[in-house]
């Protein structure tokens, strides 16, 4: 058995997501178990399988460095809190 | 045909198409949660389900005498449920238990590539809801065929999983023939255009597609004796039974 990684997508709206994995002995099984597994309830109108040994991987430890720079978070809270600051000065 | 009524014998034809559909319907749905691996499990109860459906569009033909709008699920159970079993008229194949996981995926092949032929009599049937029932019923088979088949290109391979299949396959080629077995009444449903022509006229199509699929001849095989699907086998009863459960604990239920 191989494993296989399921992306749906509706037509004509949002991308192909991720949808879980299943088991099958080979791509043709793979299409046909996919189909009941995962498009039972017209969940999408597309499919895509990736055979899980052809995806390429990065770790945890390739990717933990950017964990640590919160400079990159543009949610604009600092800019805020600055703000708020020079009001309340005004308003003095 | 209209909604004008069916005769008898149109009404016995379609009630051996509908009990075929039905016990191999109930047959699968007996492999739901204990199928080889999880996405086999879903795939064979979703094929089953399929099978109930056809079942169940052939008895509200049948309830309706001929219309089936408006007949509601108790008319259908009525035929489904609670027929006496002199009066089904289903064929050996399906009334087999299978206890064997290869056993149940031959049955399902051979059954489905039969299937396929026989809703392909009934496509253009002067019958117009049969006709309009083997529209869905051939888009729902197309992939029956395909899932049957994906499993043996992969099975039939191995040596040990390959011996199993084909013990199986000879242990119900006999019975498998049953199903090409006519109701009285077919000739009828032949003269007034509900079917295109009888169905044992599809028996050297689908023995070529035996032949080509497992490399043994079905003609060689010597079937159980034809009996018009008149009397039911011993593993019958216990399937009704079983099929009866729930409705005989509480035989006023609804869900």
């Amino acid at each position: 058995m191989k494993r296989y990684e399921v992306f749906l997508k509706k037509d004509g709206r949002d991308e192909y997501r991720h949808a879980g994995s299943l088991d099958a002995p080979d791509p043709e099984m793979a299409l046909v178990l996919a189909r009941e597994s995962y498009l039972r309830r017209a969940e999408g109108d597309r499919l895509w399988l990736v055979d899980r040994k052809d995806l390429i991987i990065g770790d945890a430890d390739f990717v933990a460095p950017n964990a640590d720079k919160p400079h990159r978070h543009n949610d604009g809270e600092r800019i805020a809190v600055r703000r708020r600051q020079l009001r309340k000065e005004d308003d003095r | 045909m209209t909604a004008s009524g069916l005769t008898d014998g149109v009404r016995e034809f379609l009630l051996a198409f509908a009990d075929d559909e039905h016990l191999m319907g109930q047959q699968h749905a007996e492999w739901i949660g204990v199928a080889p691996f999880l996405e086999e499990d879903l795939a064979f109860c979703s094929i089953s389900q399929d099978e109930l459906g056809h079942a169940a569009s052939l008895y509200a033909i049948v309830a309706g005498d001929g219309d089936p709008t408006g007949v509601g699920d108790p008319a259908i159970d009525e035929l489904a449920f609670h027929r006496d079993p002199a009066d089904w008229r289903s064929c050996r194949l399906v009334e087999e238990p299978s206890e064997d996981w290869g056993h149940a995926l031959v049955r399902h092949w051979l059954y489905d590539a039969a299937e396929e032929l026989r809703w392909d009599l009934v496509s253009e049937s002067t019958l117009a809801p049969l006709a309009e029932a083997a529209v869905r019923a051939t888009s729902e088979e197309w992939f029956h065929r395909r899932h049957a088949d994906g499993l043996l290109d992969v099975l039939l391979v191995g040596s040990d999983s390959r011996e199993r299949l084909l013990a199986a396959l000879d242990d119900l080629l006999p019975v498998a023939i049953s199903l090409f077995d006519p109701v009285p009444g077919e000739g009828e449903a032949v003269a007034a255009g509900v079917a295109a022509a009888p169905f044992d006229t599809c028996l050297p199509t689908w023995t070529g597609r035996v032949r080509d699929r497992f490399g043994v001849d079905p003609s060689c095989t010597a079937p159980s004796p034809p009996n018009g699907r008149q009397d039911r086998s011993p593993a019958f009863a216990p399937l009704l039974e079983r099929m009866r459960e729930v409705f005989a604990l509480d035989p006023t239920a609804t869900w």
